[in-house]
């Protein structure tokens, strides 16, 4: 059975989670009890917004990086498992 | 029959089946609509010749999160080396896409370009409605045909992983399949 080892795990659970906690749950929270709405049609910022919008980018922004430097990781530092022979 | 997934996430057991035909065909539905997005955004600006992106990243990007990076692109040879990167880049991962070619490497650069777009589009107003916009929802459709890959069904890398060449070199199957 294929499982994440510890790489995979940071990669996974620390990207995944900073992307969804900045799209998602800070989502809910803004609906909530802060601004549904970070930004207006014009692209001012709205300041009544829980976490500062700035902030919340930086959360996803650091999620994406976590999956990017993943990525180059994997091609730098491991080797694809052996494909099974073809009958 | 489906094909059976056995593994665990989050310390559970995971245990689910998955067609296989469904997947493949949603592998291949997934790279054609995605590929042509890119494809078609490339090809456009060369059809209107001279692109130029100093109004995104000289211009919109200034103020955003990702400002500080990207106005560095903005003006001298950068800002030309980013005036035909930019449809080049999008012509390429978009072939690449359709044909199932360098999948990975094509889907790594999409998903790379899906950051900018993401975050300079967003904050000057595309996360109007919420942050879920088409750009995130790209980026994260190249990870996964990245992290699939999806270039294998019925892509040049079904080829290619054949080829004694990449056989001597596993290494390549990071970039293609």
């Amino acid at each position: 059975m294929e499982q994440f080892n510890t790489a995979d795990k940071i990669a996974a659970y620390l990207g995944g989670g900073l992307v969804v906690f900045g799209v998602v749950v800070i989502g809910l929270l803004e609906m909530l009890f802060g601004s549904g709405h970070p930004v207006d049609g014009e692209g001012q910022i709205v300041h009544e917004a829980l976490v500062p919008l700035e902030v919340r980018s930086y959360i996803i922004l650091l999620g994406l990086i976590v999956w990017g430097v993943y990525a180059v990781y994997r091609v730098v530092a491991t080797t694809p498992e052996p494909v099974p022979a073809e009958p | 029959m489906p094909e059976q997934i056995d593994t665990r996430l989050l310390g559970r057991e995971v245990t689910f089946g998955v067609s296989g035909p469904w997947l493949a065909y949603w592998l291949v539905i997934m790279r054609l609509v995605v590929g042509w997005w890119l494809l078609h955004a490339g090809l456009d600006k060369f059809a209107s010749w001279p692109f130029d992106a100093s109004w995104f990243i000289g211009g919109a990007a200034a103020g955003t999160s990702i400002g500080p990076f990207v106005t560095l692109f903005s003006d001298g040879i950068l800002l030309s080396f980013t005036n035909v990167m930019i449809p080049l880049g999008q012509t390429l991962i978009g072939l690449g896409l359709i044909l199932g070619a360098l999948t990975r490497l094509a889907a790594f650069f999409g998903a790379f370009l899906m950051l900018f777009f993401y975050f300079i589009n967003g904050e000057t107003g595309g996360w109007s409605h919420g942050l879920v916009t088409g750009d995130l929802l790209g980026l994260l459709l190249f990870a996964m045909i990245a992290t699939l890959g999806a270039g294998r069904v019925l892509g040049v890398d079904a080829y290619l992983a054949r080829t004694a060449f990449v056989r001597d070199h596993p290494k390549l199957r990071y970039l293609i399949g």
